[in-house]
């Protein structure tokens, strides 16, 4: 079918014949990541955060245990940490939203172009033509949800690998083969 | 196409065994210290654990390695125990840098490094071989046999010729210009305290005041009144004249050392490539590979314009340059950077000239610089204002109520002086700083006393992008940012700040369209 429309039609617009993906993600329009990205972020910053914060207060409880810590120390002591880490778990729980709100992607024919930050914006553009290889990774959270990181190689140094997470899986596959340079001279 | 295997050069065990000798100094130095000092008196002894270990694994080394030449790769083989063949495709060789020191010169032999797009250290170190086996060696991996075998001699004869050659009087200029100096001054010190050959106590013990006494008693009159002691003429004095004796002294070492390294620096077009040579002691040629040149940075410090000079560096993918200037400063910080000198010295206005020749892409003269924004000022001078302000507050305060008997309104001389300067000087510096877009490359430049202009090609872009500081949005600005393969920590890139967000994305566009319609080869 392909070629029947080559010969008939000699268009050099290659979207059609050569893309592998559905003109629905080439489209050149910005998209946002699968909003359920918001939630894997939570799933796995949240317990993180717990981690991290649990361990001091599982030693000054000992050492409050212990008779080493006085209460007039110990409860105050607790109640700032555990104020910081109310502070820590909202904190995260709003910039993974602000996060997604300001993460976009757009593809095209020629390429992938990222905008994120929420304070300090970023816009970074990558040409097909300089991607090395993509890969497609799945966490074990990412996994349940079925999304997907879709991470971009270039010869670069600074965007030496640019990742972005969140991405429906299928999409991220679908991504990859669509940036995935398919020249065969640099075999090297 | 397969050659016989190739040997090293007989004297190799030398040259390996001196390598690894290096590599043990310090164990030694730490062997003879635990042993008390002891071990020195036994060399016998000491030379048996370090030098003779040594010996057998250069002449151990020298029998085992091998390499030889295939239609399409060097096959190195190396290993006792363990064989280790490595294939190392010629179009994947950058460069084969030849370094030769005197002892080398003396011998006929020199060291090569075969040096690949992996960066960090060569892939391959053949050490050593004869003067016409490197030959061999370069003709093979370069590819220059099909070269000269193509292109009869009419067309590499004029290709023969300079391209550029550092007279001894430039060098001379260039150790003026930098402070290469302490460089010097830093090895001796280094090396010095090594050996610790002076003697703490002694120096302590010594009853200076009557060193001093007796060497006044024995100066000649004439310089009588100078050593009238305890003046304060005297004083300030000698500490000008030691002053002004150190710095000459700097200047001299700095001279002297930019002559030792780079004597006869000589451009040459080799192929597509460039092939630089120069050293006084340790002669060193490499290969500049000009197709793999990531970024061009001219820069010129205050010195440099002064005397109406610049400097030329290169910023090649991959490579680790042996014997360049940059890399082996970092070398020992443990960064791999890839810039080199293409000259470490030309007439400013040559540089134009010289770059078109080199890379016709990048003609300097023919770029239209643009301007970035003049708010830009206003904001320079707005940051540091941040920080003198309450500096302001707090000097006045002291001044108004502590114990210093001036008015407070002294304090007021810190912004006054801090802000002016700031702002000529961000005025200075927004004006020179510009961009160019040609239809093959984007150019950068920025700096104030000393100046930089960097160039890179649409070819070796990689990714652009474009960055907004919650302040940038306040006042409409954006950065754009071009990157490239190699890039090192160090060195002027293409940063370029303080543009109106329109434009900014205008140039975001423009870059990436012509990245997408180009196509990247290492």
């Amino acid at each position: 079918m392909h070629e029947l429309e080559e010969v008939g039609n000699p268009d050099p617009d290659p979207l059609p014949a050569r893309s592998p993906v559905p003109p629905s993600i080439v489209d050149g329009e910005e998209h946002a990541v699968d909003p359920r990205s918001v939630r894997v972020a939570r799933l796995v910053g949240i317990p993180t955060i717990l981690i991290i914060a649990m361990l001091p207060m599982i030693f000054i409880t000992i050492g409050w245990a212990l008779g080493g810590i006085p209460n007039m120390v110990y409860l105050p002591l607790l109640g700032g940490l555990l104020s910081i880490l109310a502070l820590a778990l909202s904190f995260t729980y709003l910039w993974t939203a602000a996060r997604h709100r300001h993460l976009r992607y757009r593809v095209d024919e020629s390429g992938l172009r990222i905008r994120r930050g929420v304070f300090w914006r970023k816009v970074i553009l990558i040409p097909t033509s300089r991607v090395q290889h993509t890969d497609v990774s799945q966490g074990p959270v990412q996994r349940s949800f079925e999304l997907a990181t879709l991470t971009v190689h270039t010869a670069g140094t600074e965007g030496a690998s640019i990742s972005l997470a969140g991405l429906e899986h299928a999409t991220a596959t679908r991504l990859c083969d669509h940036l995935q340079p398919d020249r065969g001279t640099d075999a090297d | 196409m397969q050659t016989e295997p190739r040997r090293l050069h007989r004297w190799s065990w030398l040259f390996i065994s001196a390598g690894s000798v290096r590599a043990l100094i310090f164990p030694a130095i730490g062997a003879v210290l635990a042993s008390g000092g002891v071990l020195l008196t036994r060399l016998d002894l000491l030379s048996l654990i370090f030098i003779v270990p040594a010996l057998v694994y250069a002449f151990v080394k020298q029998r085992v390695y091998s390499y030889r030449f295939t239609e399409s790769e060097l096959v190195v083989r190396d290993g006792l125990l363990t064989r280790n063949v490595r294939h190392i495709p010629y179009e994947r060789i950058h460069n084969v840098a030849l370094v030769r020191n005197p002892i080398h010169r003396l011998l006929g032999v020199t060291s090569a490094r075969i040096e690949t797009a992996a960066g960090g250290k060569p892939e391959a170190s053949l050490r050593v071989l004869s003067m016409e086996a490197a030959e061999e060696l370069r003709r093979y991996t370069l590819g220059e046999v099909e070269k000269t075998a193509e292109t009869d001699s009419p067309t590499t004869a004029p290709a023969d010729t300079p391209l550029l050659q550092v007279p001894d009087r430039e060098l001379v200029r260039l150790g003026l210009i930098s402070n290469r100096g302490f460089i010097v001054i830093a090895a001796v010190l280094g090396a010095s305290s090594q050996f610790q050959w002076w003697d703490e106590d002694w120096i302590q013990d010594q009853d200076w005041l009557a060193f001093y006494e007796s060497a006044r008693a024995k100066a000649p009159a004439w310089v009588g009144w100078l050593t009238e002691s305890g003046t304060l003429a005297f004083g300030v004095l000698l500490t000008v004249v030691l002053i002004l004796l150190f710095l000459v002294l700097l200047r001299l070492f700095s001279i002297a050392w930019y002559v030792v390294r780079y004597h006869g620096f000589t451009l040459r077009r080799k192929g597509e490539d460039l092939r630089a040579e120069y050293g006084l002691l340790t002669h060193v040629s490499s290969l500049i590979p000009i197709h793999r040149v990531q970024l061009v940075t001219v820069s010129a410090t205050f010195l440099h314009r002064w005397f109406g000079r610049a400097s030329i560096d290169l910023e090649t993918a991959g490579t680790s340059e042996a014997g360049s200037e940059l890399s082996g400063q970092l070398a020992a910080s443990g960064v791999a950077t890839t810039r080199q000198w293409l000259t470490p010295i030309i007439e400013a206005g040559r540089v134009g000239e010289l770059l078109r020749k080199v890379l016709p892409d990048i003609d300097l003269e023919a770029v239209e610089w643009k301007p970035i924004e003049a708010r830009a000022v206003g904001r320079i001078v707005k940051r540091v204002a941040i920080v003198v302000v309450p500096v302001t507050i707090g000097v006045t305060a002291i001044l108004t109520f502590g114990p210093i008997p001036l008015s407070g309104w002294h304090g007021l001389w810190l912004p006054l002086v801090t802000l002016t300067t700031t702002w000529l000087i961000a005025r200075a510096w927004v004006r020179r700083a510009g961009y160019a877009l040609t239809d093959r490359a984007i150019f950068f430049r920025s700096g104030w006393l000393g100046r930089q202009i960097s160039a890179v090609r649409f070819v070796n872009m990689q990714t652009v992008s474009m960055r907004q500081s919650p302040f940038d949005r306040r006042r409409r600005m954006a950065s754009v940012a071009v990157d490239t393969a190699g890039a090192g920590k160090i060195g002027h890139r293409i940063q370029i700040p303080f543009l109106d967000v329109e434009v900014a994305e205008a140039i975001l566009l423009r870059l990436y369209d012509e990245t997408c319609s180009t196509e990247f080869r290492w």
